[in-house]
Parts: C-alpha cells; structure tokens; sequence
C-alpha cells in the first residue's frame, strides 16, 4: 500500500505506544493542579512544554511513520514546524507576550 | 524489413522515454506524489493553526475587558478525557492502517469505524463545552478578545476534525463493500491517517498551551 516497505511497529508495539501517551497525559494533567498548589510558575510551563514535544514526537514518529520514511519526507515536516514556529515566536515577542533573554 | 526493424526500435524508445518522462514526473523523488503532496499540506498547517494559538495567547490574559476570559471557565478533567480519545482515535487509526497492510478487512472496518466513532465522541464533547460556555457562562464570540481567539480556534481545529470524521466514515463506508478497499484505496487510507494523526498533534499542542498553561488576567 506504501510505497516504502520499512518494518512498521507491531499493534502490540501500538498498544505500548498508547499507553505511553496517556500516561504522559496523565502526567500533564498532574502538572496542572501540582502548579495549582505549589505555584512552580515556569518550571511547569518548561515540563508542560517538554511533556507536549514528546508526545508530538511520538505521534509523529511511530503513529505517522516519519521515522521509517525517506528522509525527503522529515524535511518537508520539520521545515514546515521550524519555520511556524520561527515566525511566531518573533511576532508574540515583538509583541511583548514571550520574552526572549540572551545577547 | 530492416526499415520496419527501425522503425519499430524507435517506437519502443519513444515509449520507453515516455514511460520514464511518466515515472519521472510521478514519482522522481522514490515516494508517492500523493503522500509527498499530504506531508506538504500538513506542513503548511502549522502556518495556520500557529496564527490561531499566537492569536489567542495575544489576548488570552489581556486585561481591561468585559466578561468571564476563558481560562476562567476551563473544565480540566472535561478536557483531559477528550484529549484521551483523541488521543486514543490515533491507536484505533494507525491499527486500521496495520490491518489493511496485513490484508485483514474485518480488523480495518473495525478500527475505521472506532476512529470515526472516537472522533465523533471528541467533537460531542467540544459542542457541550461551547453550549455550556455560552449559555451557562455567558461567555459568547464577542464578549471579549481572548473568548474571540479561543472560539476561532478550537472551532477550527473542530472543524479539521469534522472533515477527518467524513473521510474516514468515506473510507469505511467502501470498505464494506464486497472485495473491502483495494491497492489504491489503501493509499488512501493512509492519506486519512496521516491528517487524522496531524489533527491529534495539533491538538496535543493546544490541550498545553491553550487549556494547561493560559491563565486569566491577574
């Protein structure tokens, strides 16, 4: 059906996959009502975030096979990704919303 | 003889071109046009969808207008279980692709139908939290800025999602016909999966920055 014919994970692989991803759900949802009580301010945006990328990469890796594709593939996705994110991250800069330290 | 002989050669070269010209054209990169072409489109979404969240994290804790914001009103564990079945719709999709690839039409039928019927329960569940917003909360399009942005999107993103439910109840809907999907069709099922997994990425960035990490004015 494809035209590449890497080894995909197995369903039982799948299942692993998923119940990796809810538990790190789970974990964000902690994140949320531990910063209710203890107010970690950005020490839980810095996890929250973290915990977001991972579960972005795990998806896009295994579920959507960008792992196992060409590389031609990867480019095209991260391009897209780096650049959005470039953009953006200058306009909520500029407009004072994210704070960009250094230099 | 040896005119026709040539004549023939040369018949067979052109073809040969053609063919290759064809090849060329479809697939000189070694991956399928299609799937090159969905990885772009998904590709130019972030654009999209990173205009909505900056847009909304522009306003979401602006201070200095009327009505409930709505980092005000988010009902966390109500949100927390959609982000699971959609969450969840991403194992049901990627095992209707693996059922197919194995040539098992039953398990594809299956999970395309638990995909569909998983992100039919999400949508449910973000129209019972637009109801309960506006009519319980008073918390409508216009009241404020920040109530704007969130509306514009997750309404967007819900009507992403909308449009992967009719394509994958399309595909399942041929997939019960005799002979189940074929070759081609499999490729389109593929397609689908990927906007469908698209769509679940976009929504675990927004579940984190929209609901987990927005906050209302002080």
């Amino acid at each position: 059906m494809s035209t590449e014919h890497h080894a995909h994970p197995t369903p039982a692989q799948y299942w692993k996959i998923a119940a990796l991803l809810a538990v790190l759900t789970a974990v964000e949802v902690a994140m949320f009502y531990i910063d209710k009580e203890y107010e970690l301010g950005a020490l839980n945006a810095v996890i929250l975030v973290l915990l977001a990328f991972l579960k972005f990469v795990i998806v896009v890796g295994w579920y959507m096979h960008l792992r196992y594709e060409k590389a031609t593939l990867s480019r095209f996705f991260t391009a897209g990704f780096v650049l959005a994110l470039g953009l953006y991250l200058v306009v909520l800069a500029a407009m004072g919303v994210v704070v960009i330290t250094g230099g | 003889m040896q005119l026709s002989d040539v004549a023939h050669d040369a018949a067979s070269s052109a073809d040969a071109e053609a063919v290759d010209q064809h090849h060329d054209e479809h697939e000189s990169t070694g991956i399928d046009n299609r799937k090159l072409g969905m990885w772009a489109f998904l590709s130019s979404e972030f654009l999209f969808f990173g205009a909505l969240i900056s847009n909304y994290l522009l306003y979401s804790n602006r201070g200095g207008f009327e009505g409930l914001y709505p980092a005000d009103i988010y009902d966390i564990p109500f949100t927390s279980v959609s982000s699971f079945v959609l969450l969840m719709s991403s194992l049901t999709m990627v095992l209707a692709h693996n059922a197919l690839s194995r040539g098992d039409q039953n398990g594809t039928r299956t999970w395309l139908f638990a995909t569909a019927a998983l992100g039919a329960v999400f949508l449910g569940g973000q129209v019972f939290e637009f109801t309960e917003f506006i009519t319980v909360y008073d918390m409508t399009l216009s009241t404020n800025p920040a109530a704007s942005a969130f509306y514009l999107l997750t309404g967007f993103h819900g009507v992403h999602v909308a449009v992967g439910v009719v394509m994958l109840l399309s595909l399942w809907g041929i997939s019960r016909r005799k002979g189940g999907l074929s070759e081609s069709n499999g490729m389109n099922l593929e397609l689908v999966g990927l906007y469908w997994h698209f769509v679940d990425i976009i929504w675990i960035i927004i579940f984190t920055v929209v609901y987990l990490l927005s906050s209302p004015p002080a």
